[in-house]
């Protein structure tokens, strides 16, 4: 099989906080194929973000990678010196953020700032230009050349989310990192924006790892799911498995609890219930084990590993 | 039964003044509609979703109805009285009575107050309306499901679905008639976004609160809101029963927005109406129906005038000329 894109290997990270250390990740192992689309779902602070700047290595000081590797095209992203990720990040490895408003810089000029990102290539001004009108062209922005002398707050939420994936696609990048790219966007508009990274993950052939808390967008974009609980992979497999059958305790009660899956019209929404655990105190044995209905002796013991070919899970009773 | 709240033909403007372009461009509108003309309808007891996508209007639509931005026009009838204007152009309801959960739920909280000191805080205010603060604190923490040492934590210190409970106590803590809840499960994930709705719905039935729920969560909607209004540029396109519009949409910005709301089933083939163009800026408001430009439907007359209010007689209106049969 072909080198993966990112291919990350029992990768655990942990905060330095006053109380203690917190294990945000453990033992981490995920792998986009080159080419492909891969979601993550998972509770706020299920270690989604951390994920992420982890592999661009945006982490915050108090944070230590205490073991694993994350793989790019086969390169371990850990051991490059910062002058060497520098080069990688916004290039190589592009990402998307949840607010565009935020991710652009409001001073400058559209134009300006798709100049910028190309500043590595040594073309001319012009052609860099004429690239960066093709580039917004590509996206589905009308009278692109015109739109490049304008500011971000001239531009409606959709289009300045548009501009902000022709950036990150500018420079043709192997990996496109996008973190809830359609959270502040009508439904109207977040389907635009879906299909057109679809459109565009075939014509570039990057691979996306795409982060959303919205089941349905990840149901429809994505190749293949990785479900995330308290930092940890409990499942992962094509999106098709995962949605259709889910095996993980948590999968199961996570897809029950889609109010856009319930036929019904119902006042009262299920939930999970019980809480995140703390992760400065895991328990040990299953994280999931504390809120799980379908727990046995071992779970309290030993912590399940993520088994299984192509639809993995971490579960002791998955199958039973 | 009479209406807890009844609003007219509100209208909200913001001016463009203070900037160069304004000055130096003097035929230029020296003010954007932000609310261009929205009247609405909560019963005690129900929820109404204000549904539209972000820069519609619907959180100014809120702030109006609370009296913290000045309105330009229409109005304002709370428990069949006119609601009064300040000097300031703002509406001074009875804020005892009306309450607002923000959308930022760690934003709207002071992070050098506890909870406990957070949730005494409107008793101080409203003085007499407690003989004991902080034990009224320590009921509404319970009344939201949080535990007692909940009490003596700083807001950083809880996460997005616990600071949205403190949120709900603290809106609720002076028992109100309408709860005016802006994006209140944003950024939630499905399990918490259930937690917060059922609390809601459960204070709802024992308080008899008018909640205006506003989202752009379709999802949620047709659980949780009897009524909704879909927003689109400062007005309403289309309201009515929830159950009515989800199953039959007469706008076709309603139908479309239905149709886009992508399904959590790996095998569903999406039937979408296809959408075409940008939403347009309110400093450049089209004429005539402002969803024109998008509008698959569009014909001459959408251009000149805008649409009035069309039903058939049931519980649902549109405004729209062409609307979907």
């Amino acid at each position: 099989m072909a080198t993966p894109a990112l291919d990350i290997r029992n990768l655990s990270v942990s905060y330095q906080t006053d109380r203690g250390e917190l294990r945000a990740l453990r033992n981490i192992n995920l792998q986009i194929p080159a080419g492909r689309i891969i979601g993550i779902v998972g509770e706020s602070g299920c270690g989604k973000s951390t994920l992420i700047s982890a592999i661009i290595r945006l982490l915050a000081p108090n944070a230590r990678i205490s073991e694993g590797e994350i793989l790019f095209r086969g390169d371990d992203l850990l051991g490059l010196d910062p002058k060497a990720m520098r080069a990688l990040r916004g290039n190589e490895i592009s990402v998307v953020f949840q607010d565009p408003m935020t991710s652009l810089n409001p001073v400058l000029t559209i134009g300006r700032q798709m100049l910028d990102v190309q500043h590595r290539e040594k073309h001319p001004k012009a052609k860099k230009r004429a690239r960066a009108i093709k580039m917004l062209e590509r996206v589905g922005i009308p009278d692109p050349a015109e739109q490049l002398n304008r500011y971000p707050h001239h531009l409606s939420g959709g289009m300045r989310q548009r501009v902000a994936i022709a950036m990150a696609l500018m420079t043709d990048p192997g990996l496109l990192i996008a973190d809830e790219p359609t959270t502040a966007l009508d439904a109207t508009l977040e389907a635009q924006i879906i299909y057109r990274l679809q459109q565009l993950q075939r014509d570039f052939g990057c691979a996306i790892l795409f982060i959303s808390h919205h089941l349905g967008v990840i149901a429809e974009l994505c190749d293949e799911v990785v479900v995330m609980y308290a930092g940890e992979v409990v499942e992962s497999g094509t999106t098709r498995d995962v949605f259709l059958k889910p095996q993980h305790p948590y999968t199961r009660k996570l897809l029950d609890c889609d109010p856009a899956r319930i036929k019904q019209a119902t006042r009262k929404l299920p939930v999970i219930d019980g809480s995140l655990p703390d992760l400065l105190e895991l328990p040990g044995g299953c994280v999931f084990r504390p809120r799980c209905d379908r727990c046995i002796e071992t779970c309290a013991i030993e912590r399940p590993e993520l088994k299984g070919d192509r639809h993995r899970v971490a579960c002791h009773v998955a199958g039973l | 039964m009479s209406d807890l709240l009844l609003v007219r033909d509100l209208r909200v403007r913001y001016p463009l003044d203070g900037g160069m372009a304004s000055i130096l461009k003097r035929n230029r509108r020296a003010y954007v509609d932000v609310v261009h003309g929205v009247s609405l309808n909560i019963k005690r007891g129900e929820t109404l979703a204000v549904v539209g996508e972000s820069g519609s209007g619907k959180t100014t639509l809120a702030m109006a109805l609370c009296g913290l931005v000045p309105l330009s026009g229409g109005e304002v009838y709370f428990d069949g009285k006119i609601l009064a204007t300040g000097k300031d152009g703002c509406l001074r309801p009875d804020r005892r009575r009306i309450a607002l959960m923000f959308q930022d739920p760690v934003g709207s909280l002071s992070p050098r107050m506890t909870v406990r000191k957070l949730l005494a805080e409107p008793f101080r205010i409203h003085k007499g309306l407690s003989d004991d603060p902080d034990r009224s604190a320590l009921d509404l923490l319970s009344m939201v499901g949080l535990g007692t040492d909940f009490a003596d934590r700083y807001p950083h210190q809880l996460s997005g679905g616990q600071a949205r409970r403190v949120g709900v106590a603290r809106a609720l803590a002076l028992k109100p008639d309408l709860l005016i809840a802006d994006e209140p499960t944003a950024g939630l994930d499905v399990s918490v976004q259930g937690e917060v709705l059922n609390l809601l719905a459960d204070l709802q039935q024992e308080m008899g609160l008018g909640i205006m729920l506003i989202t752009h969560n379709l999802n949620i909607v047709r659980h949780v809101a009897r009524q909704m209004s879909i927003m689109y540029l400062g007005r309403f396109l289309e309201q009515g029963l929830s159950e009515l519009i989800f199953s039959h949409p007469r706008h076709p910005y309603t139908a479309a927005l239905l149709a886009a709301n992508p399904s959590p089933d790996p095998d569903a083939t999406p039937q979408r109406v296809k959408l075409t163009g940008e939403v347009p800026s309110l400093l450049q408001r089209p004429t005539g129906c402002e969803f024109h430009t998008r509008c698959p439907r569009v014909q001459a007359d959408c251009r000149e005038s805008f649409p009035g209010r069309q039903s058939d007689g049931g519980d649902q209106t549109w405004n729209c000329f062409h609307a979907i049969v």
